[in-house]
């Protein structure tokens, strides 16, 4: 146990445990505004995996740059998903995700 | 040294996956905000176990700076909304016991994997203090990934237009008439070819 | 003329493409812009493309001239822009097709007159069709023709010639149902459209013939090698039950020279598919002078002469070319007599001035045929810009098309037309032949031509191998029946024409009684003047058919004085040959086969010539002025039926509507009763139930819930990473059963490790996992061996995989390698054969 968080596998094995959480959380939740939060987890579930990688291979920063671009992108999906969160809410007074199926025949 | 690092991993590790726990599980969505929160916290702080503390105070700065303060803006615009389950049928225990079953293949998979790979882990190697720190990544930044780096920010600004031209919602435009709306049949009106009188396929439409 | 030479080299003309770039960047400016650009800016545009381009013309001209003047000999001068496909030739050998221009003295003339007189009509257009909804597009369309027309005629080969001949195809499509919200005028388009496919597909025939048999279509190259298409073909096979005890063989150059006519005869409107040109008056007046009569139709004519060379190998098919122009002529012309509208009387007018030109370039008097199509295209563009100014006129009061175009409404229209009157009259006299215009000289050459000149079968022919395949010899009565057509046909023309002059311009204007109420200002003063008091509103007298403005009747005027002066370029009457030095050189090599009876007196033909003239245009003078119409009257009451038959253009249209409009017709009623009860009652019934059954269990799938849509990428996830957790390898072997070396090469992966058992006998080589990705052994002939090996890969996931290999018997005669030097082939593929079927390659099967 000295060496806890000095190997890639740690770090594998715990994202792979927020990834999977996230994704049962957007699987079983409707409420929209946490679907966006699991969504927010599984990104930095990926975001760990990525710097840690990095950290295997020093030589070449793409991992970190790679986690820079997702956090950028996953800033403006949270602001466009909040948006749309509230333009669903004008429409149907609910933030509940299974009351979004007017596209259903 | 490494007790110290081995026990601040453990730490930040706890913290995030009750963090995400928490988020998955809290009723009250404010609180699965905090939960996320403080997620991101424990992986700001991993970051830093990885030498990445660049990342590690972007992570802070963005996530629990700005996404996590924006949903908690919303959840506050909506009120008690937020939270409102409608009527309907609530959902059953056969939903809840299979994503328990997921959740245990995924979790359990995974441990089974990395305690398969216990033998051989791959350990990090050295690396000079500097790795990680703003002006290396900087300088990757302003260099080799500049033109993404700008597409970044003209993402960014789309976004932003976009998620006001969706927020803000209809504005009735003055002296402008609602186009009025097609019923679906009628886009097959007029008159039949008369080559078509007759045809099984066709039906004349009055 | 030293600075065009220094600023357009000769060896590489581009001058040539500027004068054709020119209308085309006219077109698309008008075309795509010339909504927004105004009136003003579409004329100055159009105007100046085309203007800019006779300019080009006459520029290239000039260095022709002067190039032509050095040498002494058929000049061409060529601008080769870039290579366009490569095709294969007879024999395999490549044939590069080069988007190539070149001007020499025939196409340069042509280009002249084609800029010259397209210049002088857009400038007509400018008014003519200045209250016209669509006159961008007009001009825009007008200046595609030009464009088209200049690749048509200094294309270097025959596949750019099509492309412009194509184009003007399709200029001529649009521009003849310009008003296409006119059901008659969409129709009169399309059948342009279609009878000209019919003769494309001739034009297409002869291009492959050519490409197989000469194995060039450039003008060099076919002039070059024409020899080879002195060649036997055989056309239909034996076929003895019929009959027929030997297949028939024909010569190719006939064949060529048959499928180019019938691409000319679509063209340039000679039987049978001469119907589409009188329709075509549908379109406005400045197109039919332009493309009906001027330029487009002489297409045909043109690549006679531009192909003169390959035509004067066939006898036959110059036989065919001869006859089929005459009798054009003579047909067209008898529909003529019959027809009130004024356009179809200069349409049928057209098709009969076509079939003399054809005539001319039949009997192998090519310049004299190209002389008619320039000294036409003066007076017939004159006409018919004359026929648009009458037509003009009598639009002060009607507007209706067909009561516009009707001479029995017109009449005296010379007091109110002066200069129209004028310059039509010019064209007149220059188009019935009165002696000394231009249509004088050039319809005598022609007729003399036609008594004189036969085509003999070429010296090759007589030796070409395999024996002469046809050889041809014109009739001796030939010339003399050709020359009694063309002399009938001018007599019809005269009078036709004569006709056509006096019901326009002569006697009382006759317009008064159409319109009720449209009086003569000056007789009808008085009479409104008294009753005054009747007519409240806008009075009904008025306007009076009036001149047109200059726009138009310049034009005219200078149209007008060419018909009646461009004959003196080849004025063999008073010794004047011009023209036909300055295309002699270009029709040096089709003379050869050109034999002209020596030691004829010109003085009788043109006494006939002018004989003809005076008895056609006083018989019109008598029946119509004299006796006042009354024995054409008589004519049609004495005998209905036949009036009625040559009023109805010979019921020609009506024949091909019964036989093969009508066979197609029945064809598509029965596709569509196939259509409707198989492809629609049964297979589209059986695909919409097959459909919609999928449909109704995929609809099962679609809940609306965000939820099981995700789902469903959950487990795709998982199935995704289940395969990257697993190794995923193949192997390779590469056997050398020669030499008795194998090599076995696994696929690499991200931190995979490998273990091996070369000889297959559960020891596994090393102890751990290594980096050995490639295993290397050899093998004794007829020897089996297994090998096993083990990936291991990043998550400790192992996989395990075996392969036989097999190395073949040697062959008994050769034990040792170097023996089998010595083995054929055949046998070597054998045994490379049989060694790849026990070394296979693909999938471990662990």
């Amino acid at each position: 146990m000295q060496t806890l968080g000095l190997a890639v596998e740690h770090y594998v094995f715990l994202a792979g445990v927020i990834f999977t959480l996230g994704a049962i959380g957007f699987l079983v939740r409707r409420n929209v505004l946490v679907q966006l939060m699991c969504i927010e987890l599984m990104l930095n579930a990926v975001n760990l995996l990525l710097v840690a990688f990095n950290r295997v291979y020093p030589a070449n920063m793409a991992g970190q740059i790679f986690a820079f671009f997702i956090i950028a992108v996953a800033a403006a999906e949270a602001a466009v998903g909040l948006a749309i969160v509230l333009a669903f809410y004008r429409l149907k007074g609910t933030v509940m995700s299974d009351e979004g199926d007017s596209l259903k025949l | 040294m490494n007790q110290v690092g081995s026990l601040f991993f453990a730490l930040m590790a706890g913290l995030s996956l009750l963090g995400a726990v928490g988020t998955i599980s809290a009723r009250n969505p404010i609180r699965s905000a905090m939960g996320l929160l403080l997620t991101i916290v424990g992986i700001a702080g991993l970051f830093l176990r990885l030498n990445a503390q660049f990342m590690g105070a972007i992570q802070l700065i963005v996530y629990a700076g700005a996404v996590v303060v924006l949903f908690v803006f919303v959840v506050m615009l909506l009120g008690p909304d937020a939270s409102k389950v409608p009527s309907g049928p609530a959902r059953g225990w056969a939903a809840r016991a299979f994503a328990g079953v997921l959740m245990a293949v995924f979790a359990f998979g995974g441990g089974a994997l990395v305690l398969g790979a216990r033998d051989s882990l791959t350990f990090f190697k050295p690396v000079a203090p500097e790795h990680g720190s703003v002006e290396v990544v900087g300088r990757e930044l302003f260099t080799k990934m500049l033109v993404p780096f700008e597409l970044a920010t003209a993402l960014l600004i789309v976004a932003v237009v976009g998620a006001i031209a969706v927020a803000r919602g209809h504005v009735e435009q003055k002296g402008k008439a609602k186009p009025a709306k097609l019923a679906p049949q009628s886009l097959f009106h007029g008159p039949l070819h008369p080559r078509d009188a007759g045809h099984p396929l066709v039906k004349e439409r009055a | 003329m030293e600075a065009l030479l220094s600023l357009f080299p000769k060896d590489d003309l581009t001058l040539l493409a500027f004068i054709v770039l020119l209308p085309l960047v006219g077109a698309v400016v008008n075309g795509i812009f010339g909504k927004r650009l105004g009136r003003e800016a579409v004329t100055l545009m159009g105007l100046t493309a085309v203007g800019g381009a006779f300019l080009l013309s006459v520029a290239s001209f000039l260095i022709l001239f002067e190039a032509q003047h050095e040498s002494e000999r058929a000049v061409r001068l060529i601008w080769r822009g870039w290579e366009w496909m490569k095709l294969t030739g007879q024999g395999g050998a490549p044939v590069t097709l080069t988007v190539a221009l070149s001007v020499d003295a025939l196409s340069g003339t042509m280009a002249l007159v084609v800029t010259g007189v397209g210049f002088l009509i857009h400038l007509y257009s400018w008014k003519y069709m200045e209250e016209d909804p669509g006159y961008h597009r007009f001009f825009a369309y007008l200046n595609l023709f030009i464009f088209s027309m200049l690749v048509l005629i200094l294309g270097d080969s025959l596949p750019v010639l099509f492309v412009g001949w194509e184009g003007v195809g399709l200029c001529s499509y649009l521009l003849i149902g310009f008003w296409f919200d006119g059901e008659a005028n969409a129709s009169a388009g399309k059948k342009a459209f279609i009878t000209n496919r019919i003769g494309d597909f001739g034009l297409l025939v002869a291009m492959g013939l050519m490409l197989r048999n000469v194995g060039s279509l450039d003008w060099t190259g076919l002039e070059q090698g024409r020899g080879n298409l002195m060649e036997g073909m055989q056309i239909i096979q034996q076929i003895s039950w019929l009959g027929m005890k030997s297949p028939v063989v024909v010569n190719t150059a006939t064949l060529v020279g048959l499928a180019l006519f019938l691409g000319c005869a679509g063209k340039s409107a000679q039987l049978p598919l001469y119907v589409w040109l009188p329709d075509a008056m549908a379109g406005p007046t400045p197109v039919s002078a332009l493309i009906h009569a001027a330029t487009m139709v002489t297409a045909g004519v043109y690549l006679v002469c531009r192909l003169s060379f390959i035509f004067v190998l066939s006898p036959a098919a110059m036989i065919v070319v001869a006859f089929v122009g005459a009798a054009t002529a003579l047909l067209a012309a008898s529909i003529a007599f019959a027809q009130n509208d004024i356009k179809k009387v200069l349409a049928y007018s057209t098709v009969s001035q076509l079939g003399y030109m054809f005539l001319g370039v039949g009997v192998g008097a090519f310049t004299a045929g190209f002389f008619h199509v320039i000294t036409h295209a003066f007076f017939k563009a004159c006409l018919f810009l004359g026929a648009g100014s009458v037509i003009h006129a009598m639009h002060a009061r009607i507007h209706d098309t067909d009561t516009s175009q009707d001479m029995r409404f017109m009449g005296g229209l010379r007091k109110y037309l002066p200069i129209t009157f004028l310059t039509f009259a010019a064209s007149w006299a220059a188009i019935v032949g009165f002696p000394g215009t231009s249509g004088f000289f050039s319809k005598d050459a022609i007729l003399l031509s036609a008594f004189s000149s036969s085509i003999v079968p070429p010296q090759t022919a007589v030796s070409a191998p395999g024996g002469p395949m046809d050889v041809f010899l014109w009739p001796t009565w030939a010339g003399s029946v050709l020359y009694a057509m063309g002399l009938a046909g001018a007599v019809m023309t005269a009078f036709y024409m004569t006709r056509l002059l006096i019901g326009i311009f002569f006697g009382d204007f006759r317009g008064w009684k159409i319109v009720k109420g449209w009086k003569e200002p000056a007789a009808a003063h008085d009479h409104d003047h008294h009753h005054a008091h009747e007519t409240p509103g806008p009075s009904m007298k008025g306007p009076t058919p009036h001149e047109s403005p200059w726009q138009m009747w310049v034009p005219l005027a200078i149209l007008g004085a060419l018909a009646l002066v461009a004959g003196l370029v080849n004025a063999h009457l008073i010794g004047i040959h011009l023209f036909d030095h300055w295309l002699a050189p270009v029709f040096a090599t089709a003379s050869e086969g050109v034999k002209t009876k020596e030691e004829l007196a010109e003085m009788p033909f043109l006494g006939a010539a002018v004989a003809a003239f005076a008895v056609g245009v006083g018989g019109a003078y008598w029946v119509y002025v004299i006796q006042k119409g009354a024995p054409a009257k008589a004519l049609a009451e004495g005998s209905p039926g036949f009036y009625a038959l040559v009023r109805d253009k010979w019921r020609i249209d009506e024949l091909y509507e019964e036989t093969f409009i009508g066979a197609v017709d029945s064809l598509a009623e029965i596709a569509v009763v196939f259509d409707k009860w198989v492809v629609d009652g049964i297979i589209a019934r059986v695909t919409a139930f097959v459909i919609s059954l999928g449909g109704t269990i995929l609809r099962a799938a679609q809940t609306g819930r965000v939820q099981a849509y995700a789902f469903t990428m959950v487990l795709g996830l998982g199935g995704i990473g289940w395969f990257f957790v697993a190794p995923q390898t193949t192997y390779r072997l590469r056997p050398d059963d020669r030499n008795g070396q194998y090599t076995v090469s696994l696929t690499p992966g991200a931190g995979y490790t490998y273990k091996w058992d070369e000889t297959g006998d559960g020891k596994w080589d090393d102890k751990g996992f290594g980096d050995k990705r490639e295993l290397k052994f050899s093998l004794d002939p007829d020897k089996t061996q297994k090998v096993r090996f083990q990936v291991r890969n990043g998550f400790g996931r192992v996989r395990t995989g075996e392969l036989l290999v097999h190395r073949p018997k040697v062959d008994k005669s050769g034990a040792d390698p170097a023996a089998m030097e010595a083995v054929t082939p055949e046998m070597k593929a054998a045994a490379e054969k049989a060694g790849m079927k026990v070394a296979p390659k693909g999938q471990v099967h662990p």
